[in-house]
């Protein structure tokens, strides 16, 4: 087991790090930014260090700052969180190098689910079903508007290099074809440095939903459940709940035994989550993330399994634990993402918060970072906490929900609170029928 | 902490001190009653556990009657997480001391980081006024180096 861990992150994620890590007797070092030397993790950490201005690319993406602190701190591991370096595949290997471990999976499988086309082209092989598209890079226009017709309009133009939502554009059309390939390839270049591109069904209706799965980097691997991610506003997910009120119990047990067979013939180590849509029936594989996930607690509770907790036992060389059939889903859990944000027009709102006093009670539970007086920076995403609630059922889970909403004070700044009380009072949310465009179809009712 | 603390701490640094110097080690860490103390050439640190208030990495020299670096404008802070090293090599004049002169640029630390040894200059001329690290002391982004008036 390590004795040192340093948290490569920020916010609430470097929170829910330190608490694993102290839960395991681990030292912990937090490394942060000059405009991070009040928050909590850092104040709870054994160590903390300072490596950068607030800038993200010269503090909390800087390997070599992140290096130089588990020198002088003798880390004997790093933990990245998500986000920042959790998926650069180089920072694992620089680590490597130095004789540190970096809790997550190994330098190959983040290189190849990076890339968008080969993780596509490695799951088909696997056995997993994928979004019908292009097999490869478009190599020119021409080639695309053929590849169109072939998969039939509506299509999507994404980046290789991309993912998370980003890098996308819909063509409905031959006509629209040229403008959407144009516009993705100038964003992928600015944005990923690889303006390379392919093509991909657009499902009309589609739900998001993922599988949660752990393996141990010698051939086992189980599969802990779906989340159901549908609700997002550009691009991004805002509610997430486990299991999916989508699925029963044979789609579900289905598609998680086919990619935790994927994951076991991979060799897989550590958590890494499998992204479908779901259209009609049917699964799409579209891409795979190779670190913990925002949504992560919603799964935990359920399965009352640690995921934190799995991934640092598992880098410092431990076995599952659990087999299959020992793993239990259990109710159902709802996460909403609180961001620092107005909850109407979602202009980031930083700040001190100047009353935070969270809910509580059973079956609530919030990962925060924030606290009375904490001072959200203006330089990092808008997230200050997540709010899951568990319950033995779907209803009842709605209800806790409603009530945890109604308890939570956060003054001094916007955050999307307003949002979500508003959300799970409609029919749709309460009823579980909603997909991917739901969120903005609504949001541009209103 | 307490004074019967302070003195018990004395007399095992002074031993771990000695231990260092009598095997050569570089750095000793012992673990005792609630308490960690680690020894390192050219610099102590002393961190306490388990309390809700980490030490920063690394801790201060003792207390002197050195200026308030945080806001004076004279502070030279390091640009890097590393190790601060006063001279070129070991065994070597430190770059400055106390009330040296110094010209704008002049080298006055390295701080290394992963094997390379980067020159800290000194934004402008002037006299060294206060010195803030020991000869290997670990020192993170921002930290205080030097003041020059």
């Amino acid at each position: 087991m390590f004795d040192k861990v340093l948290i490569a992150n920020r916010g609430e994620i470097a929170l829910r790090i330190e608490r694993a890590c102290k839960e395991l007797g681990i030292a912990t070092v937090a490394v942060h930014s000059t405009a991070d030397a009040d928050a909590m993790h850092v104040k709870l950490a054994d160590e903390c260090v300072c490596i950068g201005p607030p800038s993200a690319a010269e503090s909390y993406l800087n390997i070599p700052q992140i290096l130089a602190a588990c020198e002088i701190t003798s880390a004997d591991a790093v933990h990245p969180g998500y986000g920042f370096l959790a998926e650069n595949p180089r920072f694992a290997e620089i680590l490597q190098d130095h004789g540190i471990s970096f809790i997550g999976p190994s330098v190959e499988h983040i290189r190849l689910m990076g890339d968008k086309i080969r993780a596509k082209e490695k799951m088909r092989e696997l056995g997993v079903p994928v979004v019908p598209g292009s097999d490869g890079v478009i190599e020119s226009d021409e080639e695309a508007a053929g590849l169109a017709a072939e998969i039939g309009y509506p299509v999507l133009v994404k980046a290789v290099a991309g993912g998370g939502g980003r890098g996308m554009q819909v063509a409905r059309s031959p006509d629209e074809l040229g403008l959407a390939l144009s516009t993705a390839r100038a964003e992928a270049m600015a944005g990923f440095q690889d303006d390379r591109l392919y093509l991909e069904k657009y499902l009309a209706h589609p739900r998001h939903i993922e599988i949660q799965v752990l393996g141990d980097g010698r051939g086992n691997a189980v599969h802990l459940g779906e989340r159901d991610c549908s609700l997002q506003r550009r691009h991004q997910k805002i509610l997430e709940e486990a299991p999916s009120p989508a699925l029963n119990a044979d789609q579900r047990d289905t598609i998680g035994e086919t990619v935790a067979k994927a994951m076991r013939d991979m060799a897989y180590r550590g958590v890494g989550t499998v992204e479908f849509l779901y259209d009609n029936g049917e699964f799409f594989f579209i891409e795979m993330n190779t670190r913990l996930q925002v949504e992560h607690p919603v799964t935990e509770m359920i399965t009352g399994i640690d995921l934190v907790n799995e991934q640092i036992r598992i880098a410092s060389g431990g076995s599952l634990t659990f087999a299959q059939e020992d793993i239990k889903l259990n109710g159902t859990a709802i996460e909403c993402r609180i961001n620092a944000e107005n909850p109407e027009t979602f202009v980031p709102s930083p700040g001190k918060i100047t009353q935070f006093h969270p809910p509580g009670g059973l079956g609530v539970r919030v990962d925060s970072m924030a606290y009375t007086g904490y001072e959200i920076p203006a330089y990092y995403d808008s997230l200050i906490g997540k709010l899951i609630v568990h319950a033995q059922n779907r209803n009842e889970c709605l209800m806790r929900l409603r009530r945890a909403l109604d308890e939570f004070v956060i003054e001094g700044i916007d955050t999307t609170i307003p949002l979500f009380r508003e959300l799970i009072s409609e029919p749709d949310i309460a009823n579980g029928s909603y997909d991917i465009h739901w969120l903005e179809n609504h949001l541009e009712k209103s | 902490m307490t004074d019967d603390k302070l003195r018990v701490d004395q007399e095992l640094i002074r031993e771990l001190a000695d231990l260092l110097n009598e095997t050569g080690l570089s750095e000793i860490e012992i673990e005792r009653k609630g308490y960690k103390v680690r020894v390192a050439r050219g610099g102590v640190a002393v961190t306490t556990a388990p309390t809700a208030n980490p030490q920063q990495v690394p801790e201060a020299s003792p207390a002197s009657s050195e200026p308030e670096p945080a806001n004076h404008p004279g502070t030279v802070t390091s640009p890097m997480v590393g190790t601060a090293f006063r001279s070129p090599e070991p065994g070597a004049e430190p770059f400055v001391e106390i009330g040296s002169t110094v010209s704008e640029g002049q080298t006055i630390m390295i701080v290394e980081a992963m094997k390379t040894m980067n020159q800290i200059p000194t934004p402008k001329a002037g006299t060294i006024t206060a010195i803030f690290v020991e000869d290997g002391q670990p020192v993170e982004f921002g930290e205080p180096l030097v003041i020059v008036e």
